[in-house]
């Protein structure tokens, strides 16, 4: 008993940490991120009550952190729960198409339609559409196969692309296709108090329901029998699952355009920080995610006088830590 | 009413028919060896009892049939080893066994301390103690065999499948798995059906076997009773010519051995 008590203690102990620590880097930029932009604000104006200040703060500031930080978080989880379903350090929502038919969902409010508000909207449609249509697919096949999925998604990618790019074709070059090719390329500029709240709320409703889902989610990452075998319904858990972590993602994405990186990276990090796949590392993988994704939406408005696409930082920021922790796994522990 | 009947099972991938009806009755407290050759459709029927393969054909455990429960009242009746376990994320040693609980637990209910326990038992029954905080990657092909064990027997099924156990273990290993199963299957009214590829083990550790030819069952012998001639013409079947032996170990059990005679 005392070798195996400190040992089990040690684990959870460690894994404690790590999301401690991601907790407070996590506050630290959200603080950051609230302070930082085109327009200074101070801490004392704030207070004494200035109308601008205030107006600024928390139309703006507060919606557009709200966004990085619950959306980080969001897109981190699903990249979890992606990967731990389908065994595969590759996957991600992308995988059945969500990227790609939220884009062309972009481009017709783009097109048709104006606002902001429009281009959300249809963007979030396109995405709904796209996993809808993946998971209608996929149902054809009786037998729920984890590869069918996949080959549907991968069909519904590619419609998507084709419709994203018939749509690019009628577009008028000067404005509305850089407006398209600027949405995909993803940035948090957009994102205002008017818009923001049903989509944020929706989206921590999804993480939290992944969380408490974690055993299954676990359990699924076996083989079809022997999940079925421990009292999973595999394939309606794993429709399931896979529904509520795209429906997060499409909720940020519709907002924000495209953001790559995080979903792949926030788990891969986790997973390596704590060697575990875990309620805790998932949670960890959401922390990641959250700080990938405000400090790359910081530096995307702070570097330049003009907004930065965010995608640009998150992969900045992700690929030396991704390669910094192989070079750690691989010096063993 | 036997504690377990198979009815006229039939199953296949796709249009080719590997198991083609078999039917067998189990009384509680057994293990069933199932015998045969490579692709004579021993995992198939492991697989069609489970449900798993879509088949013709019933399954009766203690009066319920099997096909018509939902997979989490089956996963409480049977539990299931596969050859080889398809658990690819890391996860410790005590998470994986803890897993067998899962038909005992609501949607987002925690496991309680009781089955930890239980698990911790089962983790040390199967010979990993003080590994229970170790990563399951990192164990060999054969630990985490025992590691699966574990996690089935541990929990409360009554029905144990068995792929191929003994194929990953060393041969102190096998001994030892099939000691364990049978103390299992002595307690309450359960039964184990294990798919073995060596005769030694199930004719020596088995109450019955069965013996599958082509995806039919050729033969069904109790290793206890039958006279030795009627096993070797059924076994030389599927293994070629084989004669067998009684002999007796140190404390003087009969034990059965197989020997492949020319042809």
């Amino acid at each position: 008993m005392s070798i195996m008590g400190p040992s089990t203690d040690l684990h959870t102990v460690k894994v404690k940490v790590f999301c401690a620590a991601g907790l407070i880097l996590m506050i630290f930029l959200a603080a950051a991120s609230l302070f930082t932009g085109r327009y200074p604000l101070s801490f004392g104006a704030l207070l004494a009550g200035d109308e601008m200040q205030r107006r600024v703060f928390f139309t703006l500031r507060v919606s557009r952190t709200a966004a990085g930080l619950v959306g980080g978080f969001a897109l981190g989880t699903a990249g979890f729960v992606y990967q731990t379903v389908f065994s595969n350090p590759l996957a991600s929502p992308d995988v059945i198409g969500v990227s790609s038919g939220a884009s062309a969902g972009a481009a017709v409010g783009i097109l048709f339609f104006s606002g902001a508000f429009a281009v959300t909207a249809w963007a979030f449609v396109g995405a709904l559409a796209a996993v809808g249509l993946a998971l209608a697919l996929s149902f054809l096949d009786r037998t729920g196969r984890h590869g069918t999925i996949v080959l549907a998604g991968i069909a519904v990618h590619s419609l998507a692309q084709t419709a994203l790019m018939c749509l690019k074709l009628t577009a008028d070059p000067e404005r509305e296709l850089a407006s398209i090719e600027y949405w995909i390329m993803g940035s948090l500029n957009g994102i205002s108090g008017y818009s923001v709240g049903g989509n944020l709320i929706l989206c921590l409703v999804c993480a939290a329901f992944l969380f408490l889902l974690h055993r299954q989610i676990l359990l699924l990452s076996g083989d079809e029998g022997e999940a079925r075998m421990l009292g999973v319904p595999v394939g309606r858990m794993r429709l399931l699952v896979l529904l509520v972590s795209t429906l997060a993602v499409a909720c940020i994405i519709s907002m924000s355009g495209l953001i790559s990186f995080v979903g792949l990276l926030a788990p891969h990090g986790a997973r390596m920080l704590t060697g575990k796949s875990s309620a805790g590392t998932m949670l960890l993988g959401g922390i990641l995610g959250a700080i990938l994704l405000m400090g790359a939406d910081i530096l995307a408005r702070s570097l330049w006088t003009a907004e930065l696409p965010v995608s640009i930082f998150t992969s900045l920021l992700g690929a030396p830590f991704l390669i910094y922790l192989i070079i750690r796994g691989r010096r063993g522990p | 009413m036997s504690f377990f009947s198979a009815e006229d099972l039939s199953a296949g991938y796709g249009s080719k028919r590997v198991l083609n009806k078999v039917s067998f009755q189990m009384e509680p407290g057994w293990v069933l060896g199932v015998l045969g050759e490579n692709g004579s459709g021993k995992t198939t029927l492991m697989k069609a009892i489970c449900g798993i393969l879509p088949h013709q054909g019933r399954c009766v455990l203690a009066k319920e049939t099997l096909e018509e429960l939902t997979p989490r009242k089956l996963a409480r009746l049977c539990g299931y080893i596969p050859q080889r376990s398809g658990i690819s994320i890391d996860l410790s040693v005590l998470d994986v066994a803890l897993m067998g609980f899962n038909p005992w637990l609501g949607l987002l209910q925690r496991p309680t301390e009781e089955m930890r326990q239980k698990a911790l038992w089962g983790i040390r029954q199967a010979g990993l103690a003080e590994r229970e905080e170790e990563n399951y990657q990192h164990l060999s092909e054969g630990q985490k065999q025992l590691c699966i064990l574990a996690r089935t027997l541990s929990a409360p099924a009554s029905l144990l499948l068995l792929d191929e156990p003994e194929s990953a273990l060393d041969f102190r290993h096998r001994y030892k798995a099939m000691e364990l199963l049978k103390a299992w299957v002595k307690e309450e009214q359960r039964g184990v059906i294990a798919s073995l590829h060596d005769p030694s083990l199930a004719l020596n550790y088995c109450d019955r076997l069965l013996v599958l030819r082509e995806g039919r069952a050729a033969a069904f012998l109790n290793p206890r009773e039958d006279p030795l001639e009627e096993m070797e013409k059924a076994l030389s079947a599927v293994y070629g010519t084989i004669s067998l032996h009684q002999c007796r170990d140190r404390k003087g059990k009969v034990c059965l051995v197989m020997l492949k005679e020319p042809q």
